[in-house]
């Protein structure tokens, strides 16, 4: 017997017991539901008004562009959303955007930090006001002047994140080599040193301001390295790093002397980097979000200068980490694995 | 046709147009470095990959691929992979997988399709089922197609190849899409996905309602064309179906939980089922699949563990006009009828645990229980099977469309169960190579037990090539029809032994350059023990062997250019009569561009070469004649909150492209055409 049955049965036998009283006492029941519905369909749209007011004051301002990088935008957008739980008002700037009619726009909506998403996002928001905030997304880097007074969420792995992966890999790990250009990853080596020291690495640095020079500087660290405990480190720096010169090298060496390899750019691992951080977009949204409510607290004040990346994926090259003797069986929670056959 | 399309393309020019005209190039560096290239960022921005490797010799299509190549469904996609041609049998214009010369005639049961790694073929013929009727790519996140034996891994039937369509997870969707497409031959679909979180579980569905009416090529001569017999030709062919196809995937944690349905309705019969031409026949098949998974590859320290367990049910009712009004000099004024049916449930089983606690070693046991019942048959017709010719049974009911399940069915019910177990361990015994070894077990209810062995040496030669070694064994399990099936002139044999193979094949992978890929492969093969009819039933007989080769390449030219393109070449001889297996093309070539320019459009012309397909011993006709097509594709994607259009101009220049007819006899004398110039029209809405 199933149970629309026994309701039904029920029902019926009380209306045979007395007719009157159960109608007079459903009638009071169906009253006292109908405002108890009337009051929680209320609040719903209450709430649900207040979740579709654009968010209290923020803003994104990202460039117009094709795929496949709007998609990584709107990922961001998406983080951002979540973690304010509101709508944000976001504006799309092509190659030559209207600033007044965009200001215009954020004064009318009352906004007061705007996440400027990409270089030519943040290029924007240097014609706005000064008295609307800019935290800053979706770059590598920038000079350090114009750091000084806007919060920066660069997409550059967290060196910690980077060096902790690195002694998952290879436990024995005692010097990782890098090179840089001062002119671009000035502020990330000073974290790089920092974290190196926290986890008992030595880091080996090495300053390079243009591309031949970084050549060279790569030749001696792999004549001179030592495939048990030297680990060579990427970054994502387009002085010292370029796909013809620099990457075929260090890929020849590293894989023909047995040395690893990490890099900060995912395409590396795709030709051969034992691994790579790379972002996580909705995650890297939240964390954006929560500097511009951070601004909007604080009422102005809040972080300034460059953060690196800590809202990151792990991609791993398998068929490296086979050459290199790397036993990955068991460690099965990469993001992204290469090769892909 | 040519007028409308024609049309359909001018209308599309000015988009291009305007597309190059809008586009500011825009430029950010920044996100080039951090994210990659476009490959590695669709890739990246995605869902996690299966670290499941077994080496083998594969070819992965991705979604993006698919709408590179303008592919709607699965028999375009698997005509580009090296190694396999599509061919068409007369009854229902069925798609048969010709992989490395291995031809199944007319039934397709030497590949083994895998939906999400769940085996889908139909127990009565073995193959992906009569009523099949194509399969749409919407929904698909990836088709992986394995050339050669995998029996090791998945058991029957992975002989020839094994397909395993994979779909979206939510991950993969990302949003709402709505889409609608339609074509030549009155094609028209529409589907909308959604995958996104519903708390915290990940939910994915697809639901997609079409049609069309089919290729209506003429069909000049068929079987009774010439004979005392009416014949219905020259005729066109009856090759249109309904569909509704729906998925649902819900993920949570560990755990996850899918269920499908695949309705084809009011299907054609292609050129009759009997090869006499039926434009009344109609079949239905309904599909419903669900199943629910729990995997933990980091169970215990060194342990990963998971299990599945599936369901499936797959029903084909059908109704024949299968020879027409007035066949046998008035015998059957209202043609000869037949409408079998079938109804089949499939309950799989499985567990599988992976070790790697020994240092270099990687392990993986299986294990599992597969109870498969065709459980319903039935047979109404209005004619009785004799070793003659069909008689028309007056004296039973004077001859009207009745039930003959006890007087002569075409099958009775049968179940199969279905026990087996399997290792594997990829054993890295030097720095650059690795051995992997596996083997199966399989004991069968009905036939016994087999054992599948397999063997892979892999050699990472230098930082741009890799070697490899292969050698397995596989069979392909004798389907119901063989086994049971009641037909006095191809009678069931429950004795069958199962078909098997051998294999051995050497592969290369090089990156010759940064941006190009070069893949190939050589092989041999050898299968006995092949089911055939000789006299008047099923038998185990002959067999055949084969080499060949196949020859991959990928060439990313300039930042918006990329061509792909491979070449094939087999060559197979029957064992018995030491003469050439025929109907598989010896030469198979395809080569696609996928040229990106200004303002998110993409245009991939490709072209398709199959050349010297040999006809089957004893048939004197000539040989087939080779034929190439040409298609193009041009689509746009903006990405999220955004219009997606693709426009499908196929078999461009109109060439009669012919797939073989059956040779012995030779019903059809003109071979099979495949459509002539046809597109297609489809926008797409993301949310």
């Amino acid at each position: 017997m199933n149970l629309t049955n026994v309701i039904t049965q029920t029902a019926s036998w009380q209306s045979i017991a007395g007719l009157r009283s159960v109608t007079f006492h459903w009638r009071g029941v169906v009253a006292r539901w109908r405002t108890a519905l009337c009051c929680v369909i209320g609040m719903t749209l209450i709430a649900a008004a207040a979740a579709l007011q654009p968010g209290r004051g923020i803003a994104v301002i990202y460039p117009d562009i094709g795929e496949p990088y709007r998609g990584v935008f709107a990922r961001i957008i998406e983080g951002i959303e979540q973690q304010t739980r509101s709508r944000v008002p976001s504006f799309a700037i092509g190659a030559n955007p209207n600033m007044q009619e965009i200001a215009a726009e954020l004064r009318r909506q009352d906004i007061r930090v705007v996440i400027a998403l990409g270089r030519n996002g943040l290029k924007f928001t240097s014609g706005l006001e000064r008295d609307i905030g800019v935290v800053a997304g979706g770059v590598l880097s920038i000079p350090e002047a114009d750091a000084r007074n806007i919060s920066v969420h660069s997409l550059a792995p967290d060196p910690g994140l980077l060096f902790a992966r690195l002694q998952t890999f290879m436990p024995a790990a005692k010097r990782v080599f890098v090179v840089y250009d001062p002119k671009q990853n000035a502020w990330l080596m000073r974290l790089a040193r920092e974290a190196a020291r926290a986890r008992g690495l030595e880091l080996v640095v090495n300053e390079a301001s243009d591309l031949k020079t970084a050549l060279l500087i790569y030749q001696d660290i792999f004549a001179g390295a030592d495939p048990q405990y030297d680990a060579l480190w990427l970054l994502q720096d387009s002085t010292t790093v370029d796909e013809t010169s620099v990457l075929p090298l260090v890929l020849r060496e590293a894989w023909g002397r047995n040395i690893v390899f990490f890099s900060s750019s995912v395409t590396h691992v795709r030709r051969g980097a034992l691994f790579s951080l790379y972002p996580d977009n909705v995650e890297i949204g939240r964390h954006l979000a929560n500097s511009a409510l951070g601004y909007l607290s604080s009422g102005g004040q809040g972080p300034r200068g460059m953060v690196s990346l800590k809202a990151v994926r792990l991609a791993v090259n398998v068929r490296t980490a086979g050459h290199l003797g790397i036993n990955l069986a068991g460690r099965q929670n990469f993001d992204l694995v290469f090769p892909e056959q | 046709m040519t007028r409308t399309g024609i049309k359909l393309f001018c209308a599309l020019l000015p988009l291009a147009w305007t597309g190059t005209a809008i586009a500011q190039p825009l430029v950010e560096e920044d996100l080039a470095m951090a994210y990659g290239d476009k490959a590695t960022v669709s890739i990246a921005t995605g869902s996690q990959l299966d670290l499941r490797r077994a080496p083998a010799v594969a070819t992965v299509i991705t979604a993006g691929d698919i709408k590179a190549m303008g592919a709607t469904d699965l028999d375009e996609v698997m005509e580009t992979v090296p190694g396999v041609h599509v061919s068409r049998v007369a009854a229902n214009y069925f798609s048969t997988y010709m992989i490395r010369g291995i031809v199944g005639n007319p039934t397709n049961p030497q590949v083994l399709m895998l939906q999400n790694g769940i085996p889908v073929n139909d127990l009565y013929r073995g193959d992906k089922g009569q009523s099949w009727g194509g399969l749409p790519l919407e929904n698909v996140a990836r088709i992986e197609v394995i050339r050669g034996p995998g029996s090791a891994l998945y058991g029957a039937d992975a002989f020839a190849g094994v397909i395993n369509i994979i779909t979206k997870t939510a991950a993969d969707i990302q949003g709402t899409e709505f889409g609608a497409r339609a074509g030549s031959f009155n094609t028209r679909d529409a589907w909308v996905q959604h995958g996104g979180k519903l708390g915290a579980v990940d939910v994915a569905a697809y639901l997609r309602v079409g049609g069309t009416d089919g290729s209506k090529e003429t069909i000049a001569r068929d079987r009774f064309s010439g004979t005392a017999n009416p014949s219905l030709a020259p005729g066109p062919l009856n090759n249109g179906y309904d569909a509704v196809d729906a998925g649902l995937d819900l993920a949570y944690d560990k755990w996850r939980l899918r269920a499908g349905y695949k309705l084809r309705d009011d299907a054609g019969t292609g050129a009759g089922i009997a090869s006499a031409l039926d434009p009344v026949g109609r079949e239905k098949s309904e599909r419903i699949t669900a199943d629910v998974s729990w995997s933990d590859p980091r169970f215990a320290r060194d342990w990963g563990l998971g299990f599945t367990g599936s369901y499936l049910h797959y029903l084909e009712h059908a109704h024949y006009q299968l020879f027409p009004p007035g066949f046998a000099a008035g015998a059957f004024p209202n043609g000869m009828i037949g409408e079998p049916s079938r109804d089949q449930r499939q309950l799989r089983l499985s567990a599988f645990a992976t070790y790697a606690g020994f240092t270099g070693h990687s392990l993986r046991f299986g294990a599992g229980h597969d109870d498969l019942n065709l459980y319903k048959t039935g047979t109404r017709k209005n004619y009785l099977l004799t070793a003659g010719a069909p008689s028309n049974d007056l004296a039973f009911n004077g001859g009207a469309v009745v039930d003959y399940y006890d007087r002569q069915s075409h099958i009775l019910p049968h179940r199969r169960k279905l026990d087996y177990a399997y290792v594997q361990d990829e054993w890295n015994f030097a720095r650059d190579w690795t051995l992997t070894a596996g083997l199966r077990r399989d004991i069968y209810s009905d036939f016994g037990g087999t054992t599948n062995p397999r063997l892979a040496l892999v050699w990472d030669a230098s930082l741009n090539l890799t070697a490899k070694l292969l050698y397995g064994q596989a069979f392909r399990a004798p389907s119901f029809t063989e086994q049971h099936g009641i037909n006095p002139v191809a009678d069931g044999n429950p004795a069958l032994k199962p078909e098997t193979i051998r294999t051995l094949e050497a592969a290369f992978s090089w990156q010759a350059r940064h941006d190009t890929q070069i893949n190939l492969s050589l092989f041999r093969h050898r299968t006995q023990d092949v089911i055939a009819v000789v006299g008047t039933a099923f038998a185990n007989t002959g067999g055949q062997h084969g080499s060949g080769m196949e020859l991959e390449a990928t060439w990313d030219a300039g930042r918006n250019l990329r061509l792909t393109g491979n070449y094939a070449r087999q060559r197979s001889i029957d064992d018995a009569t030491q003469a050439d297996t025929g109907l598989a093309p010896h030469h198979h070539a395809y080569i696609r561009a996928d040229w990106r320019f200004a303002g998110g459009w993409l245009l991939s012309p490709q072209v398709n070469w199959v050349a010297e397909r040999k006809r089957a011993f004893g048939d004197t006709r000539p040989e087939v004649a080779d034929y190439s097509t040409v298609d193009i594709t041009l689509r746009t994607n903006r990405g999220t909150k955004q219009w997606g259009f693709a426009a499908s101009v196929r078999n461009l220049f109109n060439a009669d492209a012919r797939e073989p007819s059956l040779g012995n006899p030779v019903y059809i004398p003109d071979d099979l055409p495949l459509p002539r110039r046809s597109f297609y029209l489809q926008a797409t809405y993301s949310l």
